[in-house]
């Protein structure tokens, strides 16, 4: 593609993608970031929820639990839950009800253990100083955080005070952590979803599917978590994206935490979203392709356009150039043809005068007969150049006239005989003497023979052989011009006759004669034709519709 | 000497002259001169049987000679002679009745002999006007 059609292509195809996809890429661009906004939001407001949910369930929990221990504490004298037998009938009738105690305890006011039931020997240990007896002798109920403790079993214990005057004593139960931690880990959703509780400081109350054991200090900063509940975007100390949920449990003893990986909540709903990129890409590579294949037939058409108006327009100029060329061969004819008259009568006189016997008179006198003729013979000679000429002219104003086809060849074949000569090719001349007369127009058939001889000359180089044949069949007269040189190649063929199609050399040809002819012939309601074999030669064949003159 | 008159007209003195010598050396009775004004002047003062007329003259052209000459002088016949082939002056020259269309340059026994056949059918047409043409043996 020649260089002003590749940039209007290049333009026209920058602009229609532009209109196209920007449009296009910008909705579906629009609509991917809008899922991937209201999912997340979605999940956020979710996960909050259920965050809220959990807590008031484990403070429910707690609370129930407190409760309990209260009624009995308050309810029963100390000698009463003393007794070890009735204090185990006590915890497993508690148990029944799935209430969930790992053991049951009483401390007197000096710290002193007097009673126990549980799995652990922890009778007559001494309390005093543990802060949960601390706190629960102050406050009247403490929910202690988890620890150790004497049986080095990570837990957490409820104490209530009993206090009836100067005595008092507390009511401890240990609370079985398979029971709340299971509690916790119903928050938590999927494969990767995470629950815990984390202390004031941090540490894990509860055991994380991948923060650690439990009193492991957690990777959460707890300074920048607000009080009540919230969510966040953040990443984990191994490096994943999560969305975590906090909500404060006990007036802020304790804060639930839930992880959850966003993908593998919003991997269902993010299908659609990545359905829709998908249909968006494809959109876009099919209006791509279309716009492709769109942008080149407008241009190869336009350019066929280009091509033909600039044949018109060649043809125009050609003939216009031939008219123009007509006259002043016309022109020159005449300013060749005055003096040539009067060297013809200047001669012809002095014949008269010599001719009858002064001539043996002079010395040297048949020398200047001779000369005398020859001057007239040289002016006969130029006189047959003139009236060609002239001829020529007479014939570039188009009209139509009964022609002898073979009389049209034979002087197209006048103009080139001596560059036949010249190149030393043999022009056979193989004419049927037997042709109708046809209606045509003889100086455009001229310009057809003329440019298929040419051609054929050009083609042959020095030695070649050129044959001229007419011969009529029918409803057609058929002129073959053939050649002995290379051929047309084999996929040059379809292309000859197009315009501006030239195998010469640059400055050698317009690449417009063969278009040209195939145009007049047209015209003339006949046809011109490649018989092509490549090696062997090319033969053109030129059709005339057989028409006499008196019919046409 | 034959016994009618030519006139030749031609503004190319050297064709001219020596046409007209040749022509009178074979006993045609011709006269020459240089523009169609001074071929009206000349015919107004002596007879004349046939004009050889040349086209393209400066001044009075052949055609505007040829078209006087048809009006004062109906039977003389004019035969055109020209260097220049244009199909529309020699339609125009026999459309207004000259005899022939000559290209130059023509051979002198042909000029003759349209010159002949000239003077023949001005012949034929002065008998049927009924006048007997002027110097008849």
């Amino acid at each position: 593609m020649t260089r002003p059609y590749a940039n209007l292509s290049r333009r026209m195809t920058i602009v229609a993608l532009l209109v196209a996809l920007l449009p296009l890429n910008g909705l579906g661009l629009g609509l991917y970031y809008y899922y991937n906004y209201t999912n997340t939001q979605a999940l956020k407001e979710e996960l909050r929820i259920r965050a809220l949910n959990r807590a008031t369930a484990i403070e429910l929990f707690l609370a129930e639990r407190t409760a309990l221990l209260e009624v009995l504490a308050h309810g029963a004298r100390l000698n009463q839950l003393s007794n070890e037998s009735e204090l185990a009938g006590l915890l497993s009738i508690m148990n029944r009800r799935s209430w969930s105690f790992v053991d049951l305890g009483i401390i007197d006011k000096q710290g002193l253990h007097r009673a126990y039931v549980g799995p652990y020997l922890l009778k007559e240990q001494k309390y005093l100083d543990a802060p949960w007896f601390q706190q629960a002798m102050q406050k009247g109920v403490y929910v202690s955080d988890v620890f150790l403790g004497f049986r080095q079993v990570p837990h957490f214990v409820i104490a209530v005070k009993h206090e009836n005057g100067s005595d008092s004593w507390v009511l401890r139960a240990t609370i079985d952590s398979d029971v709340f931690n299971r509690l916790v880990r119903t928050a938590q959703v999927g494969k990767s979803g995470d629950a815990y509780i984390l202390d004031r400081q941090g540490r894990l109350q509860t055991p994380s599917r991948r923060g650690g054991k439990v009193l492991d200090p957690a990777p959460v900063d707890m300074s920048s978590v607000s009080p009540g509940s919230s969510v966040v975007e953040r990443t984990t100390a191994d490096g994943r994206e999560v969305l975590t949920a906090f909500s404060w449990i006990c007036g802020g003893k304790w804060l639930l935490v839930i992880d959850q990986d966003p993908r593998e909540i919003l991997g269902p709903l993010n299908l659609a979203r990545n359905v829709e990129l998908a249909v968006l890409g494809l959109a876009s590579l099919f209006v791509m392709v279309a716009v492709f294949i769109l942008v080149r037939l407008f241009i190869r058409q336009l350019r066929r356009n280009d091509e033909e108006r600039a044949a018109i327009d060649a043809q125009l100029a050609h003939s216009a150039r031939l008219v123009s060329l007509g006259r002043m061969a016309a022109g020159v004819a005449h300013e060749i043809n005055n003096p040539l008259a009067a060297m013809s009568e200047l001669a012809g006189e002095m014949q008269d005068i010599l001719v009858p016997g002064e001539l043996a008179k002079l010395e040297e006198g048949d020398v200047v007969g001779e000369n005398l003729s020859r001057i007239q013979n040289q002016v006969e000679r130029a006189r047959g150049v003139t009236h060609r000429m002239l001829k020529f002219a007479r014939r570039m104003e188009p009209h139509m006239e009964g022609i002898d086809i073979n009389d049209v060849l034979r002087e197209s074949y006048s103009f080139i005989e001596k560059e036949a000569l010249f190149n030393n090719v043999k022009v056979q001349l193989d004419l049927n003497p037997n042709l109708p007369m046809v209606q045509s127009d003889r100086a455009q058939l001229q310009q057809v023979f003329l440019n298929l001889m040419d051609n054929a000359l050009d083609a042959v180089g020095q030695g070649g052989r050129v044959r001229v044949s007419s011969q009529a069949d029918g409803a057609w007269l058929t002129v073959k011009v053939s050649d002995s040189g290379p051929g047309v190649p084999a996929d040059l063929a379809g292309r000859i006759f197009d315009p501006f199609f030239t195998t010469k050399d640059p400055g050698q040809g317009t690449g417009l004669g063969l278009s040209i002819s195939h145009s007049i012939m047209q015209r003339l309601g006949g046809s011109l034709e490649l018989e092509n074999h490549p090696g062997q030669g090319a033969t053109f064949v030129a059709r005339l519709p057989n028409s006499p003159p008196d019919t046409a | 000497m034959n016994p009618f008159k030519v006139l030749v007209v031609d503004d190319e003195r050297d064709f001219l002259e020596s046409l007209v010598r040749r022509l009178q050396r074979r006993s045609v009775d011709a006269t020459g001169v240089t523009s169609g004004e001074a071929a009206l002047e000349h015919m107004r003062v002596h007879k004349v049987d046939v004009v050889v007329l040349d086209v393209k003259m400066p001044g009075m052209n052949g055609i505007e000679a040829l078209r006087r000459i048809k009006h004062s002088y109906p039977e003389v016949e004019v035969i055109l002679l020209t260097g220049h082939a244009s199909v529309e002056s020699g339609v125009e020259g026999l459309a207004l009745e000259a005899f022939d269309y000559l290209i130059k340059p023509v051979k002198l026994d042909e000029l003759i002999e349209r010159i002949m056949e000239a003077y023949d059918r001005r012949k034929v047409v002065g008998e049927l006007a009924g006048s007997p043409p002027p110097d008849a043996p």
